[in-house]
């Protein structure tokens, strides 16, 4: 017997000595620093490819810690359905178009559509300009804005839903929304916010759909520099396929510039992550920017102080 | 066990083998000339883990004891964090050789390019690389 049970707290000892392991298998691999618990990363792609089979998905459940990172949250040349790129370069070389006619999946601009998106000087894509004459409002550190925060270095972002809201936490620039479930009726004449005003329903029992008006005419949509207009509407769907995916589709309405509704997202894969990890800051700071621009960015211009 | 061993592994072993998305070209590079590699070696004076971009600092001292003080920009930490860099990888007096791409204006100013370029007291850092991507995400600012 006792024999017996030394051999049991042998398996015992063992099998809690494995188990870090095992929750590597499901944990957010990559952690950077010291510490395991904090300032995580998440998996590449292909490690999300390589898990085992997901249990169903929740009935009326998008939260968690979602990773948009590994699916390209980046869309570092625009919203992910219409990147402002030609087809054959997907570099920055051939900047410096006038418009976008040429990109393989053009936006239907309205004329004034066209005169407004040449205000914006962007620093990617076929109308990309040098990084000193570009007047991106982010690099300022103006915030992002909606839909922005999920057409741009769109990483983690965490979800919480109460009573009467759904609650949208960003990593870009420590930004959230509040999406309000209460059966109100969106404002109006709303007055703009650079996240707008958003309500949001089930359509089913595992997709969410947010609708978002009152947008601050200033932020960008997309880091190629799309604008919008304050009647600008933009409908989102989350829908969770199972217990560690959900997909994010994204349609955007606004007539004055776009003769016709278009999708910014498509079935964008979200990755949930475990619940407790931690991911990393990533603000906009002025005084960082002044010392970059101290340090390299006037320097390497010639613009010596 | 050992199946569960190298499953659990495996995955992690592919994810830092494959090279992630350029992410260089997520903005402007118009300050830098890639086609001028320069491999300098030198004593650190600090690294700075901030937005735009972190930034090593360094004194490469050359034949006639002359010190050329050194500022090599990397992308700011979520990007870098997941290619093996923390805000303490680097500390003053640790000896670094880096190849850098140069500022075309010709000032000792460079941009790491990928992970596989940089020896940190005589050992490769990252202890494991994998990404080859150019270490300048974040938007820069002039």
């Amino acid at each position: 017997m006792l024999k017996r049970f030394v051999i049991w707290m042998l398996v015992l000892i063992a099998a809690s000595s494995l188990s870090p392991l095992l929750r590597a298998q499901t944990a957010a691999a990559n952690t950077a620093g010291n510490d395991q618990k904090w300032e995580q990363v998440p998996p590449e792609r292909s490690a999300y490819a390589i898990k085992k089979k997901s249990a169903p998905a929740p009935r009326r459940d998008i939260s968690g810690i979602w990773d948009a990172l590994a699916s390209g949250g980046i869309e570092a040349k625009g919203a992910a359905e219409h990147p402002a790129l030609i087809k054959g370069h997907p570099q920055d070389e051939l900047g410096g178009h006038a418009d976008e006619s040429l990109i393989e999946h053009p936006l239907p601009y309205t004329d004034a559509g066209i005169a407004a998106l040449k205000e914006h000087k962007p620093s990617v894509g076929v109308r990309s300009v040098g990084p000193a004459l570009s007047n991106d409002p982010v690099n300022g550190c103006d915030p992002p804005g909606f839909p922005r925060i999920e057409l741009y270095d769109f990483r983690e972002m965490q979800i919480e839903q109460t009573k009467t809201q759904v609650l949208m936490l960003y990593e870009l620039d420590a930004n959230y929304r509040v999406i309000w479930t209460d059966g109100r009726q969106l404002p109006q004449d709303p007055g703009p916010r650079w996240f707008g005003y958003s309500t949001g329903k089930w359509v089913d029992d595992y997709t969410f759909e947010i609708t978002t008006i009152g947008l601050n005419p200033k932020s960008w949509i997309d880091h190629a520099g799309r604008p919008h207009t304050g009647d600008m509407k933009v409908v989102e769907q989350f829908h969770r396929v199972d217990f560690d995916t959900m997909e994010l589709s994204m349609t955007i309405s606004d007539p004055k510039y776009y003769s016709q509704p278009w999708q910014a997202l498509n079935k964008f894969v979200l990755h949930r992550l475990p619940d407790d990890y931690d991911w990393l800051e990533y603000v906009c700071s002025p005084s960082d920017n002044v010392d970059y621009n101290n340090l390299v960015g006037d320097p390497v211009s010639n613009n010596q102080k | 066990m050992t199946k569960r061993l190298l499953t659990a592994i495996l995955p992690l072993c592919i994810a830092l083998v494959l090279a992630s998305a350029p992410l260089f070209a997520h903005h402007g590079n118009a300050a830098f000339d890639y086609n001028k590699k320069v491999t300098v070696s030198g004593t650190v004076i600090d690294f700075l883990w901030a937005n735009p971009h972190s930034i090593l600092r360094f004194d490469a001292k050359d034949d006639k004891g002359e010190v050329t003080h050194w500022v090599v920009e990397a992308g700011g930490p979520p990007d870098m964090a997941r290619q093996g860099w923390a805000h303490n990888s680097f500390k003053p007096g640790d000896q670094v050789t880096v190849t850098v791409i140069q500022a075309k204006n010709g000032a000792p100013i460079g941009r790491f390019v990928g992970n596989d370029n940089i020896i940190l007291n005589g050992k490769p850092f990252p202890a494991v690389s994998g990404s080859s991507s150019a270490g300048a995400p974040a938007t820069p600012k002039s």
